[in-house]
Parts: C-alpha cells; sequence; structure tokens
C-alpha cells in the first residue's frame, strides 16, 4: 500500500501499488472529472504533482497528445502509484461558476396537485392524499406545509426547486453537475457503465445522492422540514430516467433501442432512499422513445406545443439534439446524434461553461470581441463559444463553404484575423489567444454536429412536406441552448436561414414542464393520452439519410 | 507509355481530386477512343486520384463531402472503363467482409471505408449494419476473405467486436483473416485490447492499412 495525498481536499487515502491516482481519488472520494472513464483519450483528469512524487509515479503509455502537458500535471487515469504521491492540485474538479440554466418557459397554470393535505379535527391529525387515496397522516394541524420537489436531470446537470404546493410559488432552487458525467460524459457512455450491476449503482447512488444534497440545501433554505416534501417530479431524458429509478438501461444502447420503462408512473420515495416524507411519491412523466425522453414531453407541456395554432419546430440542442414538429397540434418527434462537440470535448482546448471559457465571440469592423466566462483570461472554449467562433469565422469566409479554414495568404483579410491565423505543431489555426486556439480539427467536429441536428430538421420537415420557410415558430429549449446566439446558428447552418426572426429561446422547459406536472395532475392524464399519439421518425430508417447528413455538413445554404 | 498517354492519366486524377465528374467521364472516354489501356488508366488515373484524395481527407483539408465527391466522379469513370478491361486484367482481388456491428444502425463511416478500400483494389462484400459477429465469421470463411472489417459508432456496441474476434479463435481460424476496427468511440488500445490487428482512424488510413495487412498475412 502507498499513500496519496489529496492537498486542495485535504484528503489523503491507501492505494495498491500500481493503482492510478485516479482509482485513488475515487476512493478517497474525492472528485477528478473524467469523461471518458479512464481511457485516457479525453485529456480532462490533468493533475498537479508535487516535484518529489514525480519518480514514485509510472505513466502508462498516453495516446493524448492534442496537447502537451504543462510541467508537473499529469493525466490522473495514466499515471500509477508505486510509492507515496502528494497531489497539489486537480484544475478539473466540478467547474467553478458552472452557468447552468435553472428557468424556463413557464406556463400559467392552475393550481390542482395529486398532493392533498387535510386536518381532520376529530383526530387531530393532518392526512396527506394522492389523488384522493390516503398516502398517511402527521400529527397536528400541518395542512399549510404541503411541498414538492422538481428535480431536471440533466445529462451534465441538475437543477432542483422546492415548489409551495398550496400556493404554486417556487421557494428555493440550486443547481449543480450530475455527478454521474464525472465517470461517464455522455449518454452512451453512461448506458454502457449503468449495463453492468456494479455501475448502474454507481450511477444511481451517486445521482439520488447528489439530488438528496439538493433537496436538504433548497429546504433549509426555504426553512422546510424535508419531511414535508410528499412528491418529487424527475424530469429527464430516457437514459437519466433508467439511472434514477435504478433500472438497467441496457437496451437503450443496442438497435432497436428499446426502453424498458415508459415513465407516467409513481415509485416509492422510500425505496429509491430520497430523503423526503417516508410515504412520499416519485413521479416520473410519460417518455416517448429511447432518444425522446420525459424531458421533451415537459418541454411539450412547458411551451404547450400540442395546443399551438399553425406551425411551430422545438429543437434541444445538445449532445442528442430532441426535435419536435408540430403541426396544428400534431406532433412528430426524432433525434440525432450530435456527439458532445458542443460541451466541448472531442474540441483541442473544450471545456464546459466555467471560469475563464470563451463563451462569446464576434467579428467587427474594427476588430474582435471575446468575452470569458468571469471576466477571466481565457483557458479554453465553451460550447456558445465554439458556436460563435466557428460561426463568425463562416460569415466572414475566414473558413470556406467547404469548412476548410482559409490560408491567410489567399484572401485579403484585415490584420486582426490575418496575425490569428497561424500555425500550431504545423498546422494552421485560428488563434484565440496564446494558449487557445481553434483547429481545423475542431472545425470538422462543429460541421458533425451541426450536421446531425440540421438533418434531424430538414427530415422532420420533410416527412410533413413543410418547407422551412413555412414554420412560424421555432424553440430552442435546453440550458445549453439559451446561452446560443441565433446569429450564429445561423451562419453555421445549424438552423435554415428561413428561420431568422423567428427564434424564441424557451430555457430550461425540462424543469418548468416538470413542475406543471407537479402543479396539475391533470397533465399527467393528458400527456400519457399526448405521447402515445407523438409521430417518430427514426433517422436511420431513411434510405438518403447519408446523402442529407452530408448535405448538411457544409457550410452552404442546403 | 507515350507522353500523351501519361498526359491523360495524371487529368483522370486530378479530375477526381477536384471532385469533376463530368470531366472524369470525358477523360475515360478519351482513353477508350484512343486505346489506351483501361487497366493503366483505372491505377495511374483514377485510383491514383483516389489515394491522393484519401491523403488530402487525413490532412483535414477535405472533409467527408469533399471525399464522397470525389468517389463520385472516381465511380463514374470506372464505369465508362470497365467494360473495356481486358479478361486476363480482371485479376483476383484480396476480398474484405465489411459491416457495422450488431446493435448498432449508423453506418455512414462504414460506408467511407467501403468506398477507400473499393479504391485501394479490394473486393468488398458489404453485410450492412446491425450484423451479428457470427455472421461476419461465415460469410468470411464464405467468400474466403482475407480482412474482416468492423465499425461501430456506439459505445455501446463495441464489445461485439470482441466476439468477432473470439470466435474465430473458437474455430482455431484466427489467423486466416486480418481483422480490422474502427469506428467513433474505437481507439488502437481498444484494439490491442480484443486482439484485433488493426484499428485506423479514418476511411484513407483504414485502406492503406488493409493493403499493408493484407499483405503481411501468411495464408
Amino acid at each position: 500500500m502507498v499513500r496519496v495525498d489529496f492537498k486542495q481536499a485535504g484528503v489523503s487515502v491507501q492505494a495498491e501499488k500500481g493503482s492510478t491516482i485516479l482509482e485513488a481519488a475515487r476512493k478517497a472520494g474525492v472528485m477528478i472529472e473524467s469523461p471518458c472513464n479512464g481511457a485516457g483519450t479525453c485529456g480532462k483528469c490533468l493533475v498537479r504533482m508535487s516535484v518529489q512524487s514525480d519518480s514514485n509515479v509510472i505513466q502508462k503509455a498516453s495516446r493524448h497528445s492534442n496537447r502537451t502537458l504543462a510541467s508537473g500535471m499529469v493525466l490522473a487515469c495514466q499515471t500509477e502509484i508505486y510509492s507515496d504521491v502528494i497531489i497539489d492540485d486537480i484544475p478539473n474538479t466540478a467547474p467553478q461558476g458552472l452557468k447552468i440554466l435553472d428557468q424556463g418557459q413557464s406556463l400559467a397554470v392552475e393550481l390542482d396537485c395529486s398532493i392533498s393535505k387535510k386536518y381532520d379535527a376529530e383526530l387531530a391529525a393532518t392526512l396527506i392524499y394522492m389523488d384522493g387515496q390516503l398516502l398517511g397522516t402527521e400529527k397536528g394541524d400541518s395542512a399549510a406545509k404541503n411541498y414538492g420537489v422538481v428535480v431536471d436531470i440533466g445529462t451534465t446537470t441538475l437543477v432542483a426547486a422546492l415548489i409551495d404546493l398550496n400556493t404554486g410559488d417556487e421557494l428555493s432552487s440550486r443547481s449543480a453537475l450530475n455527478p454521474q458525467a464525472l465517470q461517464a460524459q455522455d449518454v452512451l457512455s453512461r448506458i454502457r457503465f449503468a449495463s453492468e450491476k456494479a455501475g448502474l449503482a454507481v450511477m444511481y447512488t451517486g445521482a439520488i445522492q447528489e439530488i438528496n444534497r439538493m433537496i436538504t440545501e433548497i429546504a433549509k433554505q426555504a426553512q422546510v422540514k424535508k419531511s414535508h416534501i410528499y412528491e418529487v417530479v424527475f424530469s429527464g431524458n430516457t437514459c437519466m430516467l433508467h439511472l434514477a429509478a435504478n433500472v438497467n438501461p441496457e437496451s437503450l444502447g443496442r438497435y432497436p433501442y428499446t426502453p424498458v420503462i415508459d415513465g407516467a408512473r409513481h415509485l416509492k420515495a422510500i425505496e429509491f432512499n430520497l430523503d423526503i416524507a417516508e410515504f412520499g411519491l416519485i413521479y416520473l412523466p410519460p417518455i416517448i422513445s429511447s432518444y425522446v425522453g420525459a424531458d421533451i414531453t415537459s418541454g411539450i407541456l412547458a411551451c404547450k406545443l400540442h395546443e399551438r395554432e399553425g406551425i411551430t419546430l422545438f429543437v434541444d440542442i445538445g449532445t442528442n439534439g430532441e426535435m419536435v414538429l408540430a403541426v396544428n397540434g400534431k406532433l412528430v418527434a426524432t433525434s440525432t446524434a450530435a456527439g458532445p462537440a458542443f460541451e466541448g470535448m472531442n474540441i483541442t482546448h473544450g471545456m464546459r461553461a466555467g471560469v475563464g471559457a470563451i463563451e462569446s465571440f464576434e467579428i467587427t469592423l474594427d476588430g474582435i470581441i471575446i468575452k470569458t466566462i468571469g471576466e477571466a483570461e481565457s483557458v479554453g472554449i465553451c460550447g456558445s463559444g465554439l458556436l460563435d467562433i466557428v460561426g463568425e469565422l463562416v460569415a466572414h469566409g475566414v473558413i470556406d463553404k467547404n469548412g476548410k479554414l482559409k490560408d491567410p495568404k489567399s484572401m485579403e483579410f484585415p490584420e486582426f484575423i490575418k496575425e490569428r491565423l497561424t500555425r500550431r505543431d504545423g498546422k494552421l489555426v485560428f488563434a484565440l489567444s496564446e494558449q487557445v486556439w481553434l483547429s481545423q480539427k475542431d472545425i470538422r467536429q462543429v460541421q458533425l454536429a451541426k450536421g446531425a441536428i440540421r438533418s434531424g430538421i430538414e427530415f422532420l420537415l420533410a416527412n410533413e412536406a413543410i418547407t422551412a420557410a413555412e414554420v412560424e415558430q421555432v424553440l430552442i429549449a435546453g440550458s445549453f441552448g439559451y446561452h446560443l446566439r441565433v446569429k450564429s446558428l445561423i451562419n453555421l447552418g445549424l438552423l435554415p436561414a428561413e428561420f431568422d426572426g423567428k427564434v424564441e429561446m424557451v430555457g430550461n422547459t425540462s424543469k418548468s414542464g416538470g413542475q406543471a406536472f407537479l402543479l396539475n395532475k391533470n397533465y399527467r392524464r393528458d400527456m400519457k393520452a399526448l405521447v402515445k399519439r407523438v409521430g417518430r421518425i427514426e433517422l436511420a430508417d431513411y434510405q438518403d439519410f447519408d446523402r442529407v447528413f452530408v448535405k448538411c455538413l457544409g457550410f452552404e445554404e442546403v | 507509355m507515350s507522353s500523351d498517354q501519361k498526359e491523360l492519366f495524371v487529368q483522370l486524377s486530378d479530375a477526381v481530386v477536384d471532385m469533376d465528374e463530368a470531366r472524369t467521364v470525358e477523360l475515360a472516354q478519351d482513353v477508350i477512343t484512343k486505346n489506351y489501356d483501361t487497366y493503366e488508366a483505372i491505377e495511374k488515373g483514377l485510383a491514383d486520384g483516389m489515394d491522393r484524395a484519401g491523403k488530402l481527407f487525413e490532412e483535414e483539408e477535405y472533409f467527408i463531402p469533399e471525399l464522397l465527391m470525389c468517389s463520385d466522379a472516381m465511380y463514374a469513370g470506372l464505369e465508362v472503363l470497365k467494360p473495356h478491361l481486358k479478361v486476363d486484367q480482371q485479376a483476383e482481388k484480396f476480398k474484405v467482409v465489411i459491416g457495422v456491428i450488431e446493435g448498432d444502425t449508423h453506418d455512414i463511416g462504414k460506408n467511407l471505408v467501403k468506398i477507400m478500400l473499393e479504391t485501394s483494389g479490394f473486393e468488398v462484400i458489404d453485410l450492412g449494419r446491425d450484423i451479428p459477429p457470427q455472421a461476419f465469421v461465415a460469410k468470411a470463411k464464405e467468400v474466403g476473405a482475407r480482412v474482416i472489417a468492423l465499425s461501430t459508432l456506439m459505445t455501446t456496441t463495441m464489445d461485439g467486436m470482441a466476439e468477432v474476434i473470439r470466435l474465430l479463435e473458437a474455430e482455431k481460424i484466427r489467423k486466416k483473416f486480418v481483422v480490422m476496427v474502427g469506428g467513433g468511440p474505437i481507439s488502437q488500445s481498444f484494439a490491442d485490447r480484443i486482439g484485433a490487428d488493426g484499428y485506423a482512424k479514418d476511411a484513407a488510413e483504414a485502406a492503406r492499412l488493409a493493403q499493408k495487412l493484407a499483405l503481411e498475412i501468411a495464408v
């Protein structure tokens, strides 16, 4: 056994000789971001070792060559410990100042909760009912204390809000990183991880523990007893709901991609170790399909898509781009595999929306305006920044219609652009700062991601014989989408140019829709019936998907 | 070879690289009218063009749409030249059995590799997508393939690739085939771990690697 000190966290742990720093950290309960789960490919699990530790470790042959590591920095998953080691710093723990949107398009909801409380003077007790059925009793009169929680379980982030079920008011809310993302960032990695019993246990308990922690905080902030919380709505994509409900998600990851649970049901909170009233319940909203989940059902509800006149397109831009086309109440849904580029994965200097991330970028007549989160020195590029940078470079001809960075010599660019077209490791890049740049490979990743979403839109529209110009309203959902600029989405061709002027960012509708489920029980019945009528398009079933996808990769108008 | 002939082959190659389908067809017809060797026109013109396109793809100059447009031009030229090949020139080619592993339906990457393999002189038997491991083995035995090429985009299905290798080993025929793997979540270390012979990060590299490995194995 050897000793590993994590100075920052003030923890030390005994580890097996030959185990990795990452393994030791997990044993010690110290969080190190490791989205590729130790495969040595993502390069995010950097830690700084003390100088003395250097000779006590051995590097596995690491294939991560995107950038050379600064001195003292090692990849935790690729560094095996053979004698005592001190870790001075872990730069990528939960990102500082993470931007998570906790608000979404809200709708006027008539208060008619599933949960009701009534004081019975004869019994001198308060009775708690769920849809008219007795759930439990409390001593004395506690009828005024009636609370529920909505949790948006995002692949990357969690948002929890405490709601007063007697008034419908939101009392407090919290957001946090989904701890599952530290072990497996994207949905597919998570399905694979949780296909095994031990992996499922890690994913399930990780989510529940974090949700419990958030509930404790929001209850404390609002000075509410947790035992007065009777119902929790879990809104999230299909995989997240499987994991939170402790259900093996394996079948989601294999054709024909069948979900095990379809939502629209209650679970007993106590059986899932959720720390609320002992007879409290968890409600899972109805799921549409494996890749169009309860979060989208919540989105449909929050935007009342099914009740809208005319033609509306709802798009959740993320790792999986889910979208719903509503034509006078008729709904058709699909999803596309955009991949994790928008989350900064597979991007040379990609990162999440934390301090120092370039979040916006604009080329003006006089120069370039770059903004970072927290106005800090730039350390990387987050999703919104990435789309801005590529979008602006396309709009100004620095990236050609095929996605190629132009040679600075071949074109008459202003000096402030030319000087940024420079070479790193022999390859042409667009420099954003000394340390941060956009590579040709990064642009290719953006092309793949936006091509996937755009081809989904093309198929949805074509399927209903609707042109882009005929679409009257475009709703961009999701906390990621909220931070995007419409101009960049159109510059990139992620959205057709015809959508200009019709786009509305509706924010976290998974949460606001989940809240509506909590506040009015009738929505549960309505949406359960509705999801059965939602048309589903499986893009892989279309013969010409390849052709359309390839067409959508370029930056010319499709 | 006359200089005119040489020049024509270079132009053919250029037309493929320039994604110019009409010009490729025109030049291929010139080859026929002038009675030049069609086999050489394919080798030094069309295949050379695709090889150059593949290199540009690896260098990130070209992306998927450009590579596909080059291959459209190449196939159009091939249509013109193929009927004029002499019988003895239609030599036996190495066969590749390719497909997307069971559970996965994403096949764009596999289709790109198929194109690059065909242009580098392989006969490709495409099983399609969502293919059970056993089907790869059966087909490879049936056609006497030299290479088995497995593709997947999904992390959740990559373990099926190891199953193909296990089946080959169980039948004691592992050494008869080159097994290559590729796709989004695949890496060299994954290939090493499951005992595959080769991994390539993109279609152009896959074709080159297949040529190398197919010659190396003793059959």
